[in-house]
């Protein structure tokens, strides 16, 4: 039986040259479609991975509580005095480690399209720097306090213009020197601008008023005892969330929005596809009636027939899905772009493909390929073997 | 005007440019042909026979010489020049009758007539006319695979006299025919040439169909022996 | 029968493979239709704003607030006829997925300069100027909360605090307003700026935008360049700009979402143009003899040329049709559902592109086909026989 199944499906799959363009046409339009679900799914993929890329467990967001982001969220000069009390802080030299920041947006421009958008100017200490890893200044130096200087985040400065190294920037009635460039390992933070908070408290007026406190924990586990802590002052009305789970929630909607756009539209997309490789494969069945109804008057089986036929369709989704995966990964793999993040701000992120999106595109192409040929494979099967004998 | 010939080729010449090397179908061939004659063309496959015919129906052009027919030049004949003349001088009848599947006898019978200016009305009658004189009145509204072949050929005839042309020039029209149903069709086409006065050419294989016609032609190698049919 | 009946018949000769086009051809215009749609519905802020109003914000961004003595500062320079100031209150009903669109407006110069746009009896504007705890919540917004005139609500802010503490605000249903116009929801909220500036705990007199008309709206240009070099050396610098311009800088934040629209739109065309394109060509080379007979029969070939591109063209505006129409239903549904997110329309402009695009693909699709069956040789159709 599979010996016969194989020679069908190689007499099937010889004669394809002799549909060269339908069956081109049939692999290009499944790679377009296969190319297009790609995208969304890397987009989905990039923007999620470099979101929960970002932020430690160890490091707990203090927010007003309600707040939900930090834009929102203001917190007094007593609530950070309160916090530096709280249980689960790790010390260092006896002090307990924690930065009040301030995070306030400005515009800057986009590249691509020109447009006015949102950005982050984050206030912190040398402390808050500390507690994002490993931070390195890869040009210039970094901000002196007190002086009016930005240190730029390697992402922002590739995405946005406006704020070139040793250029200056215009906030209100203070300009700003742009002292140097940072990396944070291609987190959020890099869509960043970065100023001593002092200088950012004094010049946007906020008095000793901070967003968010950020604190490091003895450990990950520390967290409920920061928790139990505010919720048990009365003088604190405050949110705390690890940093980790912050930026998580955060990437939730905007992707899961990605996928339920890509999703549908590749199927629709898919639906056209599956209706030209169709047409592609009731053709072929046509063309070769006659030889099916030969091999079938020989002695093959007509299941023979029936996967014979449907290895000519599948072989046509297997090489548009191919393309189409190439396709994806030399366009938009490690294409870098941005849009709106959880914060009211831009964050940039690049287009990833991976393993297990090249699966879905894997299962979209057989998908068709399937459906495409199950059809006129059982019209195969059921021609009828008189063809065989008669004229035209 | 029964003295000049309805079809008259001059010193005909058609070859076909293969690869590097030129093949001559014929060479000065000359011809005339009358009104109301039904001339059966036999010869050997690839004597011309269909090329011939192509010839005569403005399909294919000589490589020299001239071709008049009812008086009027058609070698030289611009394409569309030659469309318009085709429609009203000449009805082709073919081996494998040619209808289109997907209409029905009547609208097959019609095609022709959308060409003309004829009312949708004068339309319907003519077709159903041409369909009686082929007797296939009760058969209007079949389509061609509800058909025998032999009522598939009488559907094509009457395409090829719904517009009235002098000419009908047939090629192999029993080829794929059995030998009553083809004696049918033989008998349709000397009723048309008898009875309507329809000029006709059949280019055929078949001594028995040959013999249906008043005349025969026998083409060999671009040459023409001609044989009076005595019936 | 017609010229039209024979191109009829022959686009529908095979039913299976005329449907399966037919449909590739229908999801692509569906698409189209409705991304097209969605993609207005983008632009629906920035497209349906008063041409005449100007949006002063600060310089910084829009987020950065600007003095409260700016408003009357602005109001009294020259050019300006009214104008008043709103501020973003991040408000929500009980919980926060609750979203409202809420700002904190002063009453009486808010309903002059926005008295076209929301429509309600001028007794609940009145009432709702005298209570400094009214509020005017649009019908679409009261209709998902089932409030009514009255009511006495709790109204949240994720921003504003009390002095207590306290993120609630108690504010009373004074007017409930219709949109003037129906592409637009009737949503939002507008409660006194006093009654949240006194009580709020920080951010004191400031506020958020103001928003001005012009005496004339050919001063628009001079008078958002007066307002922004008056204020330029100031700590609160302000950017003066057209609210469809204010309102399209939100959109674009989003990302390139033209250029993601336009791509997918793109690739789906391009996917059946190949489809479309090779059924054609394939279906006009099975008929090459019956196109043969044709021309012998008489047709001329600009005749069969013109039959061809037809049936391309029949294809085309087939599929095109329905799928066009059926994204105009699904939108027509959408846009009547209460509370729908998007402000959806279908507007002319869509259906003229729709209609040059199954142009486009007949031409493109029959063109080719079509000159082949045109300059068809007949001995050549007949040798094939």
């Amino acid at each position: 039986m599979m010996k016969q199944i194989l020679s069908v499906s190689w007499i099937s799959l010889r004669s394809l040259p002799q549909r060269l363009w339908l069956s081109l046409a049939t692999i290009l339009t499944i790679a377009v479609v296969v190319a297009v679900l790609l995208a969304f799914l890397a987009m989905s993929n990039g923007f999620r991975k470099t979101l929960e890329g970002t932020g430690s467990d160890d490091v707990a967001l203090i927010l007003r509580g309600g707040a939900s982001t930090e834009l929102n969220s203001v917190l007094s000069r007593e609530d950070q005095a309160v916090l530096e009390t709280a249980a689960g802080i790790a010390k260092n030299n006896g002090e307990p480690m924690i930065s009040g920041e301030l995070y306030v947006v400005v515009n800057g421009t986009k590249k691509t399209s020109g447009t006015k958008v949102n950005l982050p100017l984050r206030g912190l200490s040398e402390q808050g720097i500390a507690m994002r890893g490993p931070v390195t200044i890869s040009q210039g130096r970094l901000f002196v306090p007190g002086r009016n200087e930005l240190v730029v985040g390697r992402a922002l400065l590739g995405e946005f213009d406006g704020f070139d190294l040793n250029s200056t920037v215009r906030f209100g009635a203070t300009d700003w020197d742009i002292v140097g460039v940072f990396e944070t390992g291609g987190t959020v933070f890099e869509s960043e601008l970065w100023s001593d908070l002092a200088g950012v408290q004094n010049q946007f007026n906020r008095g000793s008023s901070v967003q968010s406190v950020r604190a490091k924990l003895t450990s990950p586990d520390a967290i409920e005892d920061l928790k139990d802590f505010a919720e048990n002052d009365p003088r604190l009305g405050v949110d705390v969330i690890s940093e980790k789970d912050y930026f998580k929630e955060q990437s939730q909607s905007t992707s899961d929005l990605i996928l339920v756009l890509g999703w549908p539209l590749a199927i629709a997309m898919g639906l056209g596809a599956l209706a030209g490789a169709l047409n592609t494969i009731y053709t072929s069945v046509a063309a070769r009636a006659r030889d099916i109804a030969t091999l079938r008057a020989i002695g093959f089986s007509s299941l023979s027939a029936f996967f014979g036929t449907l290895s000519e369709s599948l072989a046509l989704s297997v090489l548009g899905g191919l393309l189409g995966a190439a396709v994806a990964w030399s366009f938009f793999d490690g294409l870098s772009t941005s849009t709106l993040g959880g914060g009211f701000t831009q964050v940039v992120f690049s287009f990833q493909l991976g393993g297990a999106l090249l699966v879905q595109g894997a299962i979209l192409a057989l998908g068709i390929g399937l459906v495409g040929g199950f059809f006129p494979a059982i019209r195969a099967a059921r021609l009828p073997v008189a063809m065989a004998f008669s004229d035209r | 005007m029964p003295d000049t010939p309805l079809i008259m080729l001059e010193n005909v010449s058609k070859a076909y440019r293969k690869a590097k090397s030129e093949i001559s179908i014929f060479d000065q061939l000359n011809l005339s042909i009358k009104e109301g004659d039904f001339v059966a063309i036999m010869g050997p496959s690839g004597s011309g026979k269909t090329t011939l015919l192509n010839l005569l129906g403005g399909v294919d052009r000589p490589t020299s010489g001239t071709i008049t027919i009812n008086g009027e030049r058609i070698d030289k004949m611009s394409e569309s020049a030659l469309s318009r003349w085709r429609a009203h001088t000449v009805g082709f009848i073919f081996q494998f009758y040619n209808l289109m599947p997907m209409l029905t006898a009547a609208r097959n019978v019609e095609l022709p007539l959308l060409l003309t200016k004829l009312s949708r009305k004068q339309r319907r009658e003519n077709v159903m006319t041409a369909l009686k004189v082929v007797g296939l009145e009760d058969r209007a509204k079949h389509s061609p695979r509800e058909m025998s072949g032999g009522q598939q050929q009488r559907v094509a005839i009457a395409r090829a006299i719904v517009s009235d042309p002098k000419l009908l020039l047939c090629d192999e029209p029993t080829g794929d025919l059995d030998r009553e149903t083809a004696g049918e069709i033989l008998s349709t086409l000397q009723m048309l040439n008898r009875d309507f006065g329809k000029t006709i050419l059949m280019v055929t294989h078949d001594p028995e169909a040959a013999k249906y016609a008043k005349s025969i032609l026998h083409l060999d190698k671009g040459h023409f022996v001609e044989e009076l049919v005595t019936s | 029968m017609t010229h039209g009946t024979l191109i009829w018949k022959n686009l529908t000769r095979y039913r299976l493979r005329f449907f399966l086009t037919t449909f590739a051809i229908f999801i692509a215009f569906f698409l189209f239709g409705i991304l097209q749609s969605f993609d207005k519905a983008l632009d629906a802020g920035a497209e349906l704003a008063a041409d005449d109003r100007l949006v002063v914000s600060n310089r910084i961004n829009f987020t950065q607030p600007l003095p409260i003595a700016y408003v009357d500062r602005i109001r009294s320079m020259d050019g300006v006829l009214h104008a008043t100031h709103q501020s973003w209150i991040g408000s929500y009903y009980q919980e926060p997925r609750n979203f409202i669109f809420g700002f904190a407006v002063d009453p009486e110069s808010f309903m002059t300069v926005y008295q076209d746009d929301i429509v309600l009896p001028a007794e609940q504007i009145a009432a709702f100027i005298k209570n400094r705890r009214g509020v005017l919540v649009g019908a679409d917004t009261a209709g998902t909360y089932g409030w009514a005139l009255g009511d006495l609500v709790p109204i949240s802010s994720n921003i504003w605090q009390q002095a207590d503490g306290s993120k609630v605000w108690d504010v009373v249903i004074e007017g409930i307003f219709q949109s003037s116009r129906d592409e637009l929801p009737a949503n939002g909220l507008y409660m006194h700026y006093d009654y949240l500036n006194e009580a709020r705990t920080f951010g004191k007199d400031f506020t958020g935008t103001v928003a001005l008309t012009t005496t004339d709206p050919t001063l628009n240009d001079q008078v958002a360049q007066a307002i922004d070099f008056r204020f330029q050396n100031s700590a609160y610098a302000t950017e003066t700009r057209t609210e469809a311009a204010f309102n399209r800088s939100f959109v674009d934040q989003l990302g390139n979402i033209g250029l993601i629209i336009s791509s997918v739109v793109g690739a789906a065309l391009f996917t059946i143009l190949i489809i479309v394109g090779n059924t054609m060509a394939l279906s006009i080379r099975e008929r090459t003899s019956e196109i043969g007979v044709m021309k012998a029969l008489g047709f001329r070939a600009s005749t069969v040329f013109s039959m061809v591109l037809g049936e391309a063209f029949g294809l085309a505006f087939f599929g095109g049709l329905i799928g066009t129409i059926t994204a105009w239903g699904l939108v027509e549904i959408a846009r009547n559902i209460p509370g729908f997110p998007f402000v959806l329309g279908f507007p002319t402009s869509v259906w003229l592109q729709a209609f040059g695009l199954m142009v486009v693909l007949g031409v493109l699709t029959g063109l080719f086909p079509a000159w082949n069956a045109y300059r068809l040789k007949l001995s050549t159709a007949f040798a094939r026989v």
